[in-house]
């Protein structure tokens, strides 16, 4: 059944300017449209105790307005060219990204650079984009059942403060946040030398490098920012507790463990691990739980990735009259079973083929490109492991993947949160802290109901296009 | 900072324009009525197949609201020759995706895959279509996980508007009708899902769409090979009851008690997608609210702070269509927000649109058409709205001059039209204690309904 099959190669040039901006281009003349992202290396793990959400909230002012550019007119220059924009903020980093008809590419370089060397910073735009972060923090999770439980699963796995808390910040340090701190954080973290600027796409290579050079060349570089520590014991940090979610309309809980870094070997093998465990329909734990036992309504996982140590989750919501901890013991159980077999030779089959698809398949887009491409540059500075990374996800054996699960998941060293509808009560939604129990809300059915850690989103929701999408299947 | 240069302070002129090729497209049906479209695209070893029939949601029996649901899944969960679980194994064995679903006007069957296994999907795609057996321990099983997904539904904030809004604004034409009940999924049987099946997948109701790395000759031979046996039969019935006329304003408030914002929905009756008027409506809500530059996001969100996103839909369907204005704000402006809204609705109704929005909308429009077809994805789903809804032809190639071809009176027309605020429903998913004074102006009458959607005593 196995075929042979060559992902095909993307073609990349990199190179830095003399302020330290890397870039890197990828060319392409299939589609006549260009993306541009502007990565730079600051996110949660950079903010400190009392100004958690603060990259995500710079994030939301990086849109404002710069010297050459009024308040809110980057939507509007983006627009007006027919192009697409947003950003995103996670732990690792925050990204600004456009999508554009290829002859637009400069518009994109001008507003990228004048914003990175000369960001307006007022109190009424601050104002008014805390307003907007909050009313996101209620959207996404204080009046959804289900997605604070989560951010309390976070602070459960991880002991460090820097790796614990939120990307989208407490309302609390959102409102002490003032025009200095946005001014400061942006001194230490928005320059040249701490960012990568990627194209991908259909334009001149030698004309593109000479608008890059003009618009970015002569951004001055800032001293390095401070390093950062996001070392963990290897213990999590609570290991059970209980969360009162007044949203919630039924019970439901998640396990996490600590696994280690992004492109370490056994990240690798753990990310081949989950997807045997949760991803798809003839994953073990789908069959055995949701078509097996039938005790459960939903099955769901996720891997947090990071440069430092980084969590894998497993969310479940149960079948009423369905014993919890019997459909944890069977959970465990399925770990157990991977630890002691390893994987079976149809299951490694399917891990390579799934990896082939989706090089493929997210090939397509030119945006995917140009992110995948700076991310590489940004964390390895090595934009070349877009063409060779999946290499090092083929070569894993089952006798890895086994082995990885033994050492990482198959163990007592996890987190168990118990997510309980709590009774009607007047409290508002508190500050969630070590121990006490807070308030969130219930997930929405058909959306993954693992955290959005990953990336909190941007100054936009994710809107459906111009046209109305004919209503999808 | 080092002092600007002087060609930081306007706008970059753009480059040359680089033109679009638009994909060819190879059309065919077979002697049993099945539509066939095929795009030839070998840049990466991948293709995309959808089968999409002209029946949808919208098709279910009265007494059984849901059934076209159910049916779309358990397409997957059996056949005659295959198990749930053998499916699922072998479609992911091929790193490959198959997966069913339906909306109000039609059902698709969705499959993408690496091009060397493209043969084996289609097989699966055939049988699935063919041959799918509803098993009675999947029927029975989907049963059950559907009403607890029934449980989470009801928790959501955005599901309670949009189902209090389909009631309100289609009545009893089956666009109301968002999910089944406990009572209708217990009487959903292997008999009445197999009637159903054998009623609305049929291939002259059907188009079999493939973009992708293939051959055009040895795709088609290979679909006549495997569906050229199936069996025509009789259209489905398109008539319904008309939706309700609407002669006034109210507010349907849903309570959500502790709801930390409110989601508002205000509608009015729009267009079907066929409309003459569908340029025009695209334009006026490009420029009232399809994006961060429109005229709700820059009121709501970058100026009062109301909210994360102000946005317009136009909802246009085959037989029915809303236009709406939504947005989910903090609960203590709920009603400076309906204000706010009110306000941009008279507005684009009594005021012409200025000559650089109208420009601006169209370059929107126009610019972004290339990003929507980048890929296989993008471009297939495009394929199957234009059959599905019967659109011309050309309507790719003609895409952008009809963009360009809409004035500032068509869009004042349909503004005036289908934009009547006075008339409007208005939805809000919401705290009923903390807004009921805040709505109170805006409308003599007001419903209040709890989230299970029954009607509470004012």
């Amino acid at each position: 059944m196995q075929k042979t099959f060559q992902v095909p190669h993307t073609p990349i040039e990199q190179f830095s300017l003399s302020n330290g901006l890397r870039v890197v281009l990828n060319e392409d003349h299939s589609v006549p449209v260009v993306s541009v992202a502007l990565y730079y290396d600051v996110g949660s793990r950079n903010e400190r105790k009392g100004r958690t959400g603060f990259a995500h909230l710079f994030e939301h002012m990086m849109f404002q307005g710069s010297e050459n550019v009024p308040k809110a007119a980057h939507f509007q220059y983006i627009s007006n060219a027919g192009g697409t924009m947003n950003g995103t903020t996670s732990s690792e980093r925050t990204n600004y990204f456009e999508t554009l008809p290829a002859n637009q590419l400069p518009l994109a370089l001008w507003l990228e650079s004048d914003r990175m060397r000369s960001l307006s910073v007022t109190q009424e735009n601050l104002d008014n984009q805390r307003s907007a972060v909050q009313e996101e923090k209620r959207l996404r999770y204080d009046n959804q059942p289900y997605v604070n439980g989560f951010l309390r699963l976070f602070e459960m796995c991880f002991q460090n403060h820097a790796n614990a808390h939120s990307t989208i910040g407490s309302m609390e340090d959102l409102d002490a946040a003032t025009v200095d701190d946005i001014r400061e954080f942006f001194r230490i973290y928005y320059a040249p030398n701490n960012a990568v600027l990627s194209v991908a796409g259909d334009f001149d290579q030698a004309e593109t490098r000479r608008l890059i050079e003009k618009y970015f060349a002569t951004i001055p570089s800032h001293p390095e920012p401070p390093p950062v520590d996001v070392s963990e014991p290897a213990e999590v940090g609570t290991k059970r507790d209980t969360f009162l979610d007044k949203l919630a309309p039924v019970p439901a809980f998640a396990l996490g463990w600590k696994i280690p870094e992004r492109r370490s070997p056994e990240f690798y093998s753990l990310s081949l691990a989950s997807h045997l465990l949760f991803e798809g329909e003839s994953a073990r734990l789908y069959q055995k739980l949701v078509k097996g036992e039938e005790s459960v309504v939903q099955i769901q996982g996720g891997i947090d990735e990071r440069r430092g140590p980084s969590g894998l989750f497993i969310v479940v919501i149960p079948k009423p009259e369905h014993d919890c901890s019997q459909i944890r013991d069977a959970i465990l159980t399925e770990i157990r079973e991977l630890a002691t077999q390893g994987p079976s030779d149809e299951e490694m089959e399917k891990l390579r083929n799934n990896l082939l698809n989706s090089s493929v398949r997210s090939r397509q887009s030119s945006l995917y490109r140009a992110q995948q491409l700076a991310e590489f540059a940004l964390y390895d500075n090595d934009p070349e492991l877009f063409n060779t990374d999946l290499d090092n996800y083929l070569k894993i054996t089952a006798a890895q993947i086994r082995d990885s699960v033994v050492r990482h998941l198959d163990t007592d060293n996890r987190v168990l949160l118990e997510i309980v509808p709590a009774p009607e009560e007047a409290a508002p939604a508190a500050p969630l802290e070590a121990g006490v129990p807070g308030q969130s809300t219930a997930p929405p059915p058909q959306v993954p109901i693992t955290p959005d850690e990953a990336a909190q989103a941007g100054p936009l929701p994710a809107q459906p296009q111009a046209e109305p999408a004919v209503e999808s299947t | 900072m080092t002092e600007t240069e002087a060609f930081r302070r306007q706008l970059p002129p753009p480059l040359a324009p680089r033109p679009l090729n638009l994909p060819e497209q190879s059309v065919a049906t077979l002697a049993n009525g099945l539509g066939l479209v095929v795009v030839e695209d070998k840049r990466l070893p991948l293709v995309s197949f959808r089968l999409a029939f002209r029946a949808g949601d919208a098709n279910d029996p009265q007494s059984l609201p849901g059934l076209s649901d159910m049916m779309s899944h358990l397409l997957t969960e059996g056949t005659t020759t295959r198990t749930s679980r053998q499916i699922a194994e072998e479609v992911e064995r091929f790193g490959a995706t198959l997966a069913v679903g339906s909306s109000s006007d039609f059902s698709t069957v969705a499959a993408s895959t690496l091009s060397v296994y493209a043969d084996e999907i289609l097989n699966l795609m055939a049988d699935v279509t063919l041959a799918a057996s509803f098993p009675q321990n999947e029927i029975d099983l989907a049963r059950d996980n559907t009403k607890q997904l029934l449980i989470q539904q009801r928790a959501q904030p955005n599901f309670l508007a949009s189902e209090r809004m389909s009631q309100v604004m289609f009545g009893r034409h089956p666009y109301s009708r968002l999910s089944p009940t406990p009572e209708t999924l217990d009487a959903m049987t292997r008999d009445n899902l197999s009637k159903f099946r054998a009623s609305t997948y049929i291939p002259n109701n059907a188009v079999l769409m493939v973009v992708g790395d293939v051959e055009r000759a040895v795709v088609v031979e290979r679909i006549e090979e495997l569906f050229g046996d199936w069996q025509p039969g009789t259209l489905p019935d398109q008539n319904f009851p008309a939706p309700p006329k609407r002669s006034a304003r109210a507010i349907y408030v849903v309570d959500r008690p502790g709801s930390a914002q409110s989601n508002i929905v205000i509608a009015n009756e729009g267009i079907t997608r066929t409309s003459a008027d569908y340029f025009p409506m695209l334009l006026m809500h490009t420029i009232l609210g399809a994006n961060a530059s429109s005229r709700l996001f820059m009121n709501l969100r970058e100026e009062k702070g109301y909210t994360y996103g102000a946005y317009s839909n136009v909802d246009a369907r085959r037989l029915a269509g809303t236009f709406r204005a939504t947005a989910e704000v903090r609960t203590p402006v709920t009603g400076a927000s309906l204000h706010e809204f009110f306000y941009e609705l008279n507005r684009i109704r009594d005021e012409a649109v200025s000559a650089d929005e109208l420009k601006n909308a169209k370059a929107y429009l126009s610019g972004v058409f290339p990003i929507r077809i980048e890929t296989q994805d993008g471009l297939i789903d495009q394929l199957v709205s234009i059959r599905m809804y019967d659109l011309p032809s050309d309507y790719l190639r003609t895409y952008r001059d009809r963009i360009n071809a809409v004035s500032a009176e068509d869009i004042q027309r349909v503004a005036q039209k289908y934009v009547r605020p006075n008339e409007a429903a208005v939805v809000i998913v919401g705290d009923a204690e903390e807004i009921s004074a805040q709505v109170k102006p805006y409308s003599d009458t007001i419903e209040i309904y709890d989230t299970e959607g029954r009607k509470k005593n004012a």
